[in-house]
C-alpha cells in the first residue's frame, strides 16, 4: 500500500504540473438545484437526492460550446472541513479535496437549456457531515471548465446534512463480545492448568 | 562451584549451554526446545502485538470518516496507543520477575485481545481512543521478550537474541501497513461496505494475537530447567518477594539512566513513525545487538557502553542534520542513515540491560522499555503537537535532546567492569559476585535464594573483555572458561 500510495502521489504530482486547472479560473455558468432542504438530514443508503442542472441563460450563447460532460459531486461545507486537513479546499483542482463523493459521473452535456435531472440514493460510504452540491462541466479532455453549486460563494447557505451508516451490525457486535469473553475464559483456563501442573510436580 | 563443560550438558539440550543451562549459541533456524522454541514464540507474539497496536493507522482514511474524527482525535489516539505501554512495561517487568515470562506474556496478550476485538464496535472518537489505548498495553510484551531471551541465552549471545527478537517483533508495525489494507480490500471484495469491512478486518490481528498466546502457554518454557511454577514448588527456584525486587530495581541508578536514554532512541523511533509516513521494514535493527556482543567479546561491558554512546549520539547528530536538510532526496538518505543508528542504539541498549540487575531483571527491562514509550509521548507532546515548532525545527531540537540525554551513559559505572571513562574498581568488593550478591541480604543468602544470581555472576565474567583488568578474581579461583 505504501508503494501504491507513493505511485499515486507521483502521478498526482505529474498531473498537477501538466494540468494546473484552478477553481478560481472556472466560470459559474451552471444553475444547480437539489432536493435536500436547508438543514435537512438525509440518511446514507436510504434517502434520495434529486439534482437538476441547466445553463444560466444570462451568459452569452456559445459559452457552453466546450462542455461535453457533467459531473456532480457532494461537497463538504466549511464546518465539516474544520480540523480535518484531508478535506481541505485548495485552488488547484487536482489537489482539491472539497468534493470527494460523486452523485453523477460524466453524464453527457445536453446544450439545449432544458432541465437535466438525476435522482440517486445516497451511497452507504458517505460519512456524516454537512454538504452542498456542485456540478462541474468538463470538456472533451475531462478537464473542468465551468461549475455551478447549490450554495453561495461563501458556502454558507442552503447546506444539508447526511447521516452515515454506522457500519456496525448486531452479528459483529455479538462476535466481538463472544471472542473477547473466550479470550478471558481461556486465560482462567491457563491459570487453572498451571496450578494443576505445579501441584502435580510437587507431589512427584 | 562446578565448572561447566559443554559435553556434560549436551545430552539434555540441543544447543551448547553454560552452567545456568543458558544457550551459548544462537541458531536462528532451529526451533529446538526450550531455547530457540522460546525465541520463535516470543518474537511471533511480540510481532502480533505490534500488528494489533498499529493496525488502525493504515485504515484511518476510512475510520476517520466512519467515526467523524478530527485531526486532534487522531493525534490523541496515536499518543494513547503508545502511552498505555509506559506503565504496562514496568508492570510486565515485575510480573516476569515474579511469575516468569511465559505466564506474564500469555496473560497480557490474552487480556489485550478483547481490546482489539472491540475495535470492531467502536463508534465515537472516545471509544476509538480507548481501544487504541488498551490495545497499546500489548506492547509491553517487549519486556517479556527481552526478559525471556535474557533468561535463556548467555552473555555471549544475549545481545543478538534480544536484538533479533525485538527487531523481528517490531517488523509487525511495518507489516501491518501492508496486511490491514490487503485484508480490508479482500473483505470489501467479498461484499461488505467500507464502514463494515474495516471492522471485520480487525478480527484478523485479534485472532493472531489470541493464537500466539496459546502457543506461548502450551509450547513455551520460562527457564532451561522448567517453568517458574514447577521450579517454585520443587524449591529449585526461590519465589521472590515483590517489595524486594521492586526495591532493588528502583535503587539501581543505572536502570534509570538506561530508561531515559532508551526514551531517546526507541522513543524517537516511535515519534518518527508517527510524524513521517514512511516505513522502514528493518526497525529494531538486530545489528545493534550483534554489535554489542561483538564489542563485548573484545572490550567487555566498557565496549558495550562506549558503542551505545557513540551510536546513539551519532543518531542525534543525523537527526539534527535531518531537520536542516532542504531537498527531498538528501533528506530521505539522511533519514535512512539516522534510522540505522537509532535502531542500532536500541539493540545496544538491550545488550547492557541484562547485566544491570539479576534479581530485578524484569523490572529493569520494564523500566527501560517503558522509558522508550515515555520518550515517544514527551517528544511528540513537546515538539510535534500544535503549531509552536515547524516539523524541521522539531526534528533539530529532538536531535539536540537525544545528544544531551545520551551523555548520561557516561555516568554508568559497574565496579567489576568499569564505566566509559573509569576502569574497574581496584579496592574492596569488586567482583561480579559482589555486585550481584549485594542484591540479596545475608538472611536470604542463608536460605540459598541467591543461587541463580551466583551462577549468573560466574557466567558474566565474559563482560571483562579479553584484557582481564585489575578486578580481583574470587578466592575459589574458577578460571575464566571464555576466550
Amino acid at each position: 500500500m505504501a508503494i501504491r500510495a507513493f505511485l499515486i502521489v507521483l502521478s498526482c504530482l505529474a498531473a498537477a504540473t501538466c494540468r494546473g486547472a484552478t477553481f478560481s479560473s472556472l466560470q459559474q455558468t451552471l444553475i444547480v438545484t437539489a432536493s435536500p432542504q436547508p438543514a435537512q438530514v438525509l440518511k446514507a443508503g436510504e434517502d434520495e437526492i434529486t439534482v437538476t442542472w441547466s445553463l444560466n441563460s444570462t451568459f452569452p450563447a456559445g459559452v457552453d460550446s466546450s462542455y461535453k460532460t457533467v459531473t456532480i459531486k457532494l461537497c463538504y461545507a466549511p464546518i465539516s472541513q474544520k480540523y480535518r486537513g484531508w478535506r481541505k479546499t485548495v485552488d488547484n483542482l487536482v489537489k482539491d479535496k472539497t468534493c470527494q463523493h460523486k452523485i453523477v459521473a460524466n453524464k453527457p452535456y445536453i446544450s439545449s437549456s432544458s432541465n437535466n435531472t438525476f435522482t440517486s440514493t445516497v451511497l452507504r460510504d458517505v460519512p456524516t457531515a454537512t454538504y452542498f452540491i456542485r456540478a462541474y462541466a468538463q470538456n472533451s479532455e475531462g478537464d473542468e471548465v465551468a461549475y455551478g453549486q447549490t450554495t453561495d460563494s461563501h458556502k454558507a447557505v442552503n447546506l444539508f446534512e447526511i447521516q452515515a451508516i454506522t457500519g456496525r451490525h448486531v452479528s459483529l457486535d455479538i462476535a466481538s463480545i463472544c471472542f473477547s469473553a473466550f479470550s478471558i475464559l481461556s486465560l482462567f483456563g491457563f491459570f487453572f492448568l498451571e496450578k494443576r501442573k505445579s501441584k502435580a510436580s510437587e507431589s512427584k | 562451584m562446578e565448572i561447566s563443560h559443554g559435553s556434560y550438558n549436551q545430552k539434555k539440550f540441543a544447543l551448547p549451554v553454560d552452567s545456568e543451562h543458558k544457550a551459548t549459541e544462537f541458531r536462528l533456524f532451529s526451533a529446538a526446545a526450550p531455547h530457540m522454541r522460546a525465541f520463535h514464540l516470543s518474537w511471533i507474539s511480540f510481532f502480533a502485538c505490534f500488528v494489533s497496536t498499529f493496525a488502525a493507522p493504515p485504515l484511518l482514511p476510512i475510520i476517520r470518516d466512519n467515526l467523524d474524527l478530527t485531526a486532534t482525535d487522531i493525534g490523541n489516539a496515536g499518543i494513547a496507543a503508545v502511552s498505555g505501554a509506559v506503565f504496562a512495561r514496568i508492570a510486565m517487568g515485575t510480573a516476569c520477575d515474579l511469575f516468569g515470562p511465559r505466564l506474564a506474556s500469555a496473560t497480557l496478550t490474552l487480556l489485550t485481545a478483547p481490546a482489539v476485538y472491540c475495535t470492531s464496535i467502536a463508534d465515537s472518537p472516545i471509544s476509538f481512543l480507548l481501544v487504541r489505548f488498551f490495545t497499546g498495553f500489548s506492547l509491553a510484551t517487549f519486556v517479556s521478550t527481552q526478559f525471556w531471551m535474557s533468561s535463556l541465552f548467555s552473555g555471549r549471545v544475549v545481545g543478538t537474541a534480544n536484538g533479533v527478537a525485538g527487531g523481528w517483533g517490531n517488523l509487525g508495525g511495518g507489516a501491518t501497513q501492508l496486511i490491514m489494507p490487503l485484508v480490508f480490500d479482500l473483505i470489501q471484495n467479498i461484499g461488505a461496505t467500507k464502514f463494515t469491512a474495516w471492522r471485520i478486518a480487525f478480527f484478523i490481528p485479534a485472532l493472531f494475537q489470541t493464537l500466539s498466546a496459546y502457543g506461548i502457554f502450551f509450547l513455551g518454557q520460562d527457564l532451561p530447567d522448567g517453568n517458574y511454577s514447577e521450579l517454585h514448588k520443587s524449591g529449585e527456584k526461590h519465589k521472590d518477594n515483590f517489595a524486594q525486587v521492586f526495591h532493588h530495581a528502583v535503587t539501581n541508578y543505572r536502570g534509570w539512566i538506561l530508561a531515559l536514554t532508551y526514551g531517546y532512541c526507541f522513543g524517537v523511533e516511535l515519534t518518527i513513525d508517527n510524524i513521517i509516513a514512511q516505513y522502514f521494514y528493518d526497525r529494531f535493527n538486530p545489528g545493534g545487538g550483534m554489535l554489542s556482543d561483538f564489542m563485548a567479546k573484545r572490550f567487555g561491558m566498557r565496549g558495550r557502553l562506549w558503542t551505545l554512546w557513540v551510536v546513539q549520539t551519532l543518531g542525534g547528530v543525523f537527526c539534527i542534520i535531518l531537520g536542516q536538510v532542504g531537498s527531498l532526496g538528501v533528506s530521505v538518505a539522511v533519514m535512512l542513515v539516522f534510522s540505522v543508528f537509532v535502531q542500532a542504539a536500541c539493540g545496544l541498549t538491550f545488550g547492557v540491560v541484562p547485566f544491570v540487575s539479576r534479581r530485578s531483571l524484569g523490572i529493569i527491562s520494564g523500566m527501560t522499555g517503558g522509558g522508550g514509550n515515555v520518550g515517544a509521548v514527551l517528544t511528540q507532546v513537546i515538539f510535534f503537537r500544535g503549531s509552536r515548532y515547524s516539523t524541521e525545527t522539531g526534528l533539530t531540537l529532538m536531535g539536540v535532546m537525544m545528544i544531551c540525554c545520551t551523555l548520561l551513559i557516561t555516568l554508568i559505572y559497574f565496579p567489576q567492569w568499569g564505566g566509559m571513562f573509569c576502569g574497574p574498581s581496584s579496592k574492596g568488593k569488586t567482583t561480579e559476585e559482589d555486585y550481584y550478591m549485594s542484591e540479596w541480604s545475608s538472611s536470604e543468602r542463608e536460605k540459598g535464594f541467591h543461587r541463580a544470581s551466583l551462577k549468573f555472576s560466574e557466567n558474566s565474567r565474559s563482560e571483562r573483555g579479553r584484557k582481564i583488568g585489575s578486578a580481583a578474581t574470587p578466592i575459589d579461583g574458577t578460571p575464566n572458561t571464555y576466550v
